[in-house]
């Protein structure tokens, strides 16, 4: 059964995928839109209001929830991993916490306006690299998984205590407001120009990642078992927190905080998969981005004028799965 | 000819100080009493703290050799070990092909069968008794199929029948014309299944010779701080505090 795991995701991803570019409260014939709308973009013709409407609000908002899924499921297996702990979340190493600080300055200074749109991610993306950078200098060359994740811990307490000053400081209320909002999480009203920002970060944070799924495999009997088999743990986890660190960081830099999906997601994956950390990886990003995109058309259900945020949601869905966790990891300690 | 030669061996943060050797096809046993430095030399021997000092293994110097090469000829089973996800047992099995990068099928199904595991492959390692498990680790190193195997305290917290199953696996692998090394408490099995023994005390090895040279009173009473009794005479030797 585990053999057809990763092709029947995908093509429920498809399908998924496909049904989000249909959805709306417009009934648009969704393939002849995209063919309209990529021929009109070459050509620079003007765009009907179905290619309009599919191109450039559902495709933007499709492809930024199936990857920043992806992102958040894929890190929080391997994170989880690296750490042997199921309760486990991507955030833990403060990446989050940068990323959002990094665009709340945005929001606060203005900064970065020339990039219009883009400012607050790339912000974001700087703030997430900062924090990693600090990461790596106080956990130090020989650290531990454990010590980093203190040391992320610390970071991401520190950037939270920056995040307040600079709501407590908001220019005015329609800026606090707005930073808010942005903060609980959403793909909406973001253009394709995102892509820019999400996709190399994406790239290259997973094959970091899926480089190193014999470390996982080898940790699963510890640190020492795994050093024992020649596998490098100070040196190779330290990929798994730097993919781990740009996945994150670019999508929070995106999309805000989308919480809940690398804790919740490896649980799902796990009992297919015989358990197995290294097999974890690729059907965790299928199944965040499967969830983040079917939670995202729930979003879109509700009237527009009482918008519910995308990480509101996965928060209210994730957070009960966790205290239900919490409760099953109890029972098997007493 | 030596297998291994480790000569002056040091390592950090501890005082520590230890030379010996170790022959092809010989079950060496690391005897000692707790902080002796047993466990600390294992480590050392595998690279998993910071060393310095000189070993050789089949004439080449360790140092030269990356961590993958040294794990394909050195392996350590740990005294503690667990596995974190419930994985089974062909899966922990497999594991041990780790650093050779393949997951030899042939090599897998014959150490399954030498640690008589084969019965539970597809169970979880974690449902297991205490001595199905201790075959569970021991049929991993196997399987990395190392010149040197290095075992620490495989026997404790084990039932009489699962020690000496245990030891015996052990002395089989060994005979193949490879080297294992056991640190082990237990010096009446230790005299049982051991070829020579390397009794240590303080973080320096003190004596590498045969059972009857380590294994007498003068020797261990004032190393173990209690009077032993030795018959190496009776089948199976008593060693015991009096």
């Amino acid at each position: 059964m585990e053999r057809f795991l990763n092709p029947a995701l995908l093509l429920l991803l498809l399908m998924v995928a496909i049904l989000s570019l249909d959805i709306g409260i417009l009934d648009v014939e969704v393939g002849s839109a995209l063919i309209e709308w990529s021929s009109s973009s070459l050509s620079g013709e003007a765009l009907t209001r179905e290619a309009l409407i599919v191109g450039e609000i559902r495709l933007p908002r499709t492809l930024l929830a199936l990857i920043v899924g992806a992102a958040m499921g894929i890190s929080g297996a391997a994170l989880q991993g690296l750490l042997r702990n199921p309760l486990v979340d991507p955030g833990l190493i403060g990446a989050s916490q940068g990323a959002a600080l990094g665009a709340a300055l945005v929001f606060y200074f203005n900064l970065f306006s020339g990039l219009g749109a883009l400012a607050t991610p790339i912000a974001g993306l700087i703030g997430a690299a900062l924090t990693l950078f600090i990461l790596m200098g106080l956990s130090g060359s020989m650290a531990r998984p454990a010590i980093i994740i203190m040391a992320g811990l610390a970071i991401s307490t520190l950037s939270s205590a920056l995040l307040a000053v600079v709501l407590n400081f908001a220019p005015n209320p329609y800026a606090m407001q707005e930073l808010v909002f942005w903060l609980l999480g959403s793909v909406s009203n973001r253009g394709l120009d995102n892509l820019a920002v999400l996709l190399p970060a994406f790239v290259i944070g997973s094959a970091m990642l899926l480089t190193q799924r014999k470390l996982l495999l080898g940790l699963s009997l510890g640190e020492q078992v795994a050093d024992s088999m020649g596998l490098e743990v100070t040196r190779r986890g330290r990929y798994i927190v730097l993919g781990t660190a740009l996945l994150v960081g670019s999508s929070v830099a995106v999309a805000g905080n989308i919480g809940f999906i690398g804790l919740v997601v490896p649980h799902l994956i796990r009992p297919l998969v015989g358990y197995r950390p290294d097999r974890l990886l690729l059907p965790s990003a299928l199944v965040g981005a499967i969830v983040v995109l079917v939670a995202d058309m729930l979003v879109r259900q509700l009237p527009p004028e009482r918008e519910l945020k995308l990480g509101v949601l996965t928060a209210l869905i994730g957070a009960p799965f966790f205290v239900w966790l919490v409760w099953k990891e109890r029972q098997r300690w007493l | 000819m030596a297998l291994m030669s480790i000569d002056s061996l040091t390592v950090q943060q501890r005082l520590f100080n230890a030379s010996l050797e170790i022959h092809e096809g010989e079950v060496l046993g690391l005897i000692g009493p707790n902080g002796a430095g047993k466990s600390t030399l294992l480590n050392a021997i595998t690279g998993l703290i910071p060393r310095s000092g000189r070993i050789s293994l089949n004439g080449q110097d360790l140092e030269q050799l990356d961590s993958l090469q040294r794990a394909r000829q050195i392996a350590l089973q740990p005294q503690f070990i667990e596995s974190v996800w419930a994985l089974t047992v062909h899966d922990i099995v497999s594991m041990g092909r780790l650093p050779w990068g393949d997951c030899d099928q042939s090599i897998i199904r014959a150490v399954m069968q030498q640690a008589n595991i084969t019965d539970f492959a597809d169970r979880h390692v974690n449902e297991l008794s205490g001595g199905e498990r201790a075959r569970v680790w021991l049929a991993r190193v196997l399987a990395n199929q190392p010149v040197l195997l290095l075992v620490d305290e495989p026997v404790a917290n084990l039932d009489i029948h699962y020690q000496q199953e245990v030891m015996q696996i052990l002395v089989d692998y060994a005979r193949t014309g490879y080297a294992v090394v056991i640190a082990i408490h237990d010096l009446s099995l230790a005299a049982r299944y051991c070829d020579r023994l390397c009794l240590m005390d303080k973080g320096r090895t003190v004596k590498t010779d045969t059972i009857e040279a380590v294994l007498n009173s003068e020797i261990l009473s004032p190393v173990f701080n209690v009077d032993v009794y030795v018959d190496l005479d009776n089948q199976p030797p008593v060693v015991l505090a009096q």
